[in-house]
C-alpha cells in the first residue's frame, strides 16, 4: 500500500489546503494543532489465543489489530556461535553458568512480521515498505532479539501479525506502529521452569508468565526493572513539512500537499545513562515519579523518507496559459506564439500564487534535520506519545 | 507416515563443518582494515549505453575491498517512456516502476528468482529517490520501467561473521542503484531536474582503539568492528536537495550533532559519486 494512493482533490482544493497549512500557525482541515494526534481508542489483550495483542481505532475510522504469537524453536547450530558445541553441553554445565550471560545472543530471524492491508497484495511494494520499516525499528538496537533467548539450544520465535481491518483511509504507518507497540508491551511469555541447556519446560500458570518488556511497577518485573529501567518497543511517527510548518500525524488530504514526509522511529533505551540507573536502583513509586518528570531516554532508530503523494497530484493551470481565459486568443503571428510559449515555459517552472503545482526535486537537508529534531526534542512529540501510551491499561 | 523404505537425509538444512586451521589462531586471522581516508569513496566505473535494446542503460562497478571479496556490479536498463495500456486510469505524470533484483548468485546466500522483501524495499527507496529528480509532468499518460539487476553483491568471502553485516550491505547496494539508475535515465533522455546520486556514510567503531566512534563515507562493514549507524542519501547537487534519506542505527536523542554530521557526510559521498556520473555522461556526449 503506497503512500501515493489516489487523492480525489482538485488542483484548486490542493492549492487552498497547501496555503492554509503554510500559515503561521497552520490551519488544519480538522482543526488540530500541528503536533496533535487524531484521537484514538486503544485496548490490549483482546485476543485470548495470542501471547499479546492490541487494537487501536483512530477517530477517522481506521482500525488495526496486532497479534503476537511465540513458538519455541531450536536454535540452529552455527560455527560462528562461540562455545556452541551441543554434545559437550551436558558435561560442561559448570562452565556454562559462568559465561552464560555473555552467551545471550539474538538473531534477526527470530522475529517474523507480516502486515496485511485490505485491498492490497501482501507483496505490494508499499506493504513491504511498511513492514520493513516497522521491523527495522524493532531490530535496530539488537536488544529486542536477546529477550527471545531461552538457552543455548532454544529460543522463542516471535510472529507479529499486523492487520489493518478498515480500508486504508490514511497512510496507516502511525496507526500500525502504535498498535504494534502496545501489543508488544502486553506480550507475555510462559515462565521458564527448566534450567541451563535442558529442553525448555514452562510453567503452565499463565498468571505467572513474565512480560516480554518487564514492568517497573509490577511485582514480578521489579527485580529486572532495578537493573534495566523501562525499556520499550519503538514507535514510528509520521511527520511532514509544508512551507515553514512541521505537522505531525497528517491525514490523507494533508499528506497530499506535503513538501516532504518522513517516518521517524524512536525507541527508549534500557541501558540508560548512569544517572538514571542509579536513581532507579530502588524502584519505589517516588523514584519512578521523578524519573518520569525527567523525560524519556529517547533513541533515534531509523529515519525514512516517504514518497509524498503530492508529487502525483494533477497540476493547476494559471490563467496566463489557459486558453479559456484568452491566453491564445491573439496568437496569429508566430512571434506572439513564441512569446507565449516562453511564458508557458516559465509558468511550468515557476510557481504562480494560488495555482497548485506538484512539488519537484527533493527537500533541503536543513528541513529534514528540523523534522527529526522536532520529533526528538525534550518534551517533544515523541515524549508526549510515549507518555500517552503509558496511560493504556495493559491487563 | 514416514518414509521407511529409503535412507533419507536429515530433515531441514545442515551446515558443513568448518575446521579451524591449527597453524593460525582464530584471532590472528587478518581482517582487512580501511586503507582509504575517512572521507573518500571507493573507485567506481560507470558506463552508459550498454544494452542496445533498451532506451537507456548503464553499468556500474565499485572496486572490491581487496580482501578476496567482491565489489558491487550493477546493471540498469530503462524502458520507456512509453504509452500506458488502455486499461490504466489517466495519469497526469509519468508512472515510474522500479525493479531491483539480486542475481541468484550475487550474494553468499542464494537469492531466489522471485523478489524477496529486501529487494522490494530497495525498489521503493529507489522510486522515492528518482521521483524527486524526474520532471514527471512532461509525460502524461506514460510509464517508464527501471530495471536494475545486481550482478554481484558486496560480500567478503573470508569473514564468516554472518549477522548484521548484510543489513548494512543493503545500504551500499541502494546507493549504487540510485547512481546507476540516474545514469541510465540520462542515457534514455528523460528530463530530470538534476542528476541524482547515492552516497552512504556510517558511524563505525573500530576494533583496536577504544576511542570514540568515527564517521566514514562509503563503509565496507567487514572492515570495521561494529557499525553503529548508517545513512544512505540521494542528493541533487545543483539544487542542494535530498530526494531520499534512509537512516538506520541506534543513536541517543541527545546526539543530534552526530546525526547531522552523518547526513552531511552522506551528502559528501553522494557528491563524489555525482562527479563520476557527470564525467561519464560528458564522455558519452562529447
Amino acid at each position: 500500500m503506497a503512500s501515493s494512493q489516489h487523492v480525489l482533490l482538485s488542483p484548486a482544493e490542493l492549492a487552498y489546503l497547501h496555503a492554509s497549512l503554510s500559515l503561521t500557525p497552520p490551519i488544519r482541515p480538522d482543526g488540530r494543532s500541528p503536533t496533535q494526534f487524531r484521537p484514538l481508542v486503544a485496548e490490549t489483550g483482546i485476543l485470548p489465543g495470542t501471547n499479546g495483542s492490541a487494537r487501536i481505532c483512530f477517530a477517522d475510522g481506521t482500525e488495526a489489530i496486532v497479534g503476537v504469537k511465540a513458538e519455541v524453536e531450536r536454535t540452529r547450530t552455527r560455527h560462528d556461535f562461540p562455545s556452541l558445541d551441543l554434545d559437550e553441553g551436558a558435561e560442561d554445565d559448570d562452565d556454562l553458568d559462568d559465561n552464560q550471560r555473555d552467551v545471550v545472543k539474538g538473531d534477526n530471524d527470530w522475529v517474523e512480521m507480516t502486515v496485511e492491508i485490505p485491498g492490497y497484495r501482501d507483496d505490494d511494494a508499499g506493504t513491504v515498505f511498511l513492514s520493513a520499516m516497522l521491523s527495522e525499528a524493532l531490530l535496530a538496537d539488537g536488544e529486542f532479539t536477546k529477550r527471545l533467548w531461552i538457552n543455548r539450544r532454544f529460543h522463542w520465535k516471535l510472529y507479529l501479525d499486523i492487520l489493518l481491518i478498515s480500508p486504508p483511509l490514511s497512510y496507516p504507518l502511525p496507526l500500525l506502529s502504535l498498535t504494534t507497540h502496545l501489543a508488544l508491551l502486553a506480550t507475555r511469555l510462559p515462565r521458564l521452569k527448566s534450567e541451563g541447556d535442558e529442553d525448555p519446560l514452562f510453567d503452565d500458570d499463565w498468571a505467572a508468565a513474565p512480560y516480554l518488556y518487564p514492568r517497573p511497577t509490577g511485582k514480578k518485573g521489579s527485580k529486572k526493572a532495578a537493573s534495566a529501567p523501562t525499556a520499550r518497543p519503538p514507535v514510528t511517527l509520521l511527520v511532514m513539512a509544508v512551507g515553514n510548518n512541521i505537522i505531525f500525524d497528517p491525514s490523507k488530504e494533508e499528506l497530499a500537499v506535503a513538501d516532504v514526509a518522513l517516518a521517524v522511529s524512536v525507541g527508549e533505551s534500557s541501558s540508560s545513562s548512569s544517572t538514571t540507573s542509579t536513581s532507579s536502583s530502588k524502584p519505589t513509586a517516588m523514584d519512578l515519579d521523578t524519573e518520569e518528570t525527567k523525560g524519556h531516554n529517547l533513541r533515534l532508530l531509523s529515519v525514512r523518507t516517504i514518497d509524498p503523494p503530492s508529487r502525483l497530484t494533477p497540476p493547476g493551470i494559471p490563467n496566463a496559459s489557459n486558453s479559456a481565459y484568452g491566453a491564445n486568443a491573439g496568437a496569429k503571428d508566430t512571434e506572439k506564439k513564441k512569446q507565449q510559449q516562453e511564458q508557458a515555459r516559465t509558468a511550468e517552472s515557476e510557481a504562480v500564487e494560488g495555482v497548485w503545482k506538484a512539488p519537484r526535486g527533493g527537500a533541503k537537508p536543513l528541513v529534514m534535520a528540523a523534522l527529526v529534531q522536532k520529533v526528538l526534542e525534550k518534551g517533544g512529540v515523541a515524549d508526549e506519545v510515549l507518555d500517552a501510551l503509558d496511560g493504556v491499561d495493559l491487563n | 507416515m514416514a518414509d521407511r523404505r529409503r535412507i533419507n537425509g536429515p530433515v531441514g538444512t545442515t551446515i558443513p563443518p568448518i575446521y579451524d586451521d591449527a597453524s593460525e589462531k582464530k584471532s590472528e586471522v587478518a581482517r582487512a582494515t580501511r586503507s582509504r581516508p575517512a572521507n573518500v569513496i571507493r573507485k567506481m566505473y560507470l558506463k552508459t549505453g550498454v544494452t542496445p535494446s533498451a532506451s537507456g542503460s548503464a553499468y556500474l562497478e565499485i572496486e572490491s575491498s581487496g580482501n578476496g571479496g567482491s565489489g558491487l556490479k550493477l546493471s540498469c536498463s530503462v524502458h520507456g517512456p512509453r504509452a500506458l495500456p488502455r486499461s490504466t486510469p489517466f495519469s497526469p505524470h509519468i508512472i515510474l516502476s522500479t525493479h531491483v533484483k539480486f542475481a541468484p548468485f550475487a550474494t553468499k546466500q542464494r537469492r531466489g528468482y522471485i523478489r524477496d522483501p529486501i529487494e522490494r524495499d530497495l525498489g521503493t527507496h529507489l522510486e522515492a529517490a528518482l521521483r524527486g529528480s524526474i520532471i514527471a509532468d512532461r509525460w502524461p499518460k506514460s510509464g517508464v520501467d527501471i530495471i536494475i539487476s545486481i550482478v554481484e553483491g558486496e560480500q567478503d568471502r573470508e569473514t564468516s561473521k554472518a549477522q548484521g553485516i548484510e543489513a548494512w550491505d543493503t545500504m551500499n547496494a541502494l546507493s549504487g542503484c540510485i547512481t546507476v539508475a540516474s545514469a541510465a535515465l540520462a542515457d534514455a533522455g528523460i528530463d530530470c531536474v538534476d542528476t541524482v546520486a547515492g552516497g552512504v556514510a556510517a558511524l563505525v567503531q573500530d576494533a583496536g582503539d577504544d576511542a570514540a566512534p568515527s564517521i566514514v563515507v562509503d563503509p565496507i562493514p567487514s572492515e570495521h568492528d561494529k557499525v553503529l549507524a548508517a545513512c544512505c542519501i540521494a542528493y541533487l547537487p545543483t539544487r542542494q536537495e535530498v530526494t531520499n534519506l534512509w537512516f538506520k542505527g541506534d543513536l541517543p536523542a541527545s546526539d543530534m550533532d552526530v546525526y547531522t554530521q552523518l547526513v552531511e557526510k552522506g551528502i559528501q559521498a553522494s557528491k563524489s559519486a555525482n562527479r563520476v556520473l557527470v564525467d561519464c555522461l560528458n564522455e558519452t556526449v562529447g
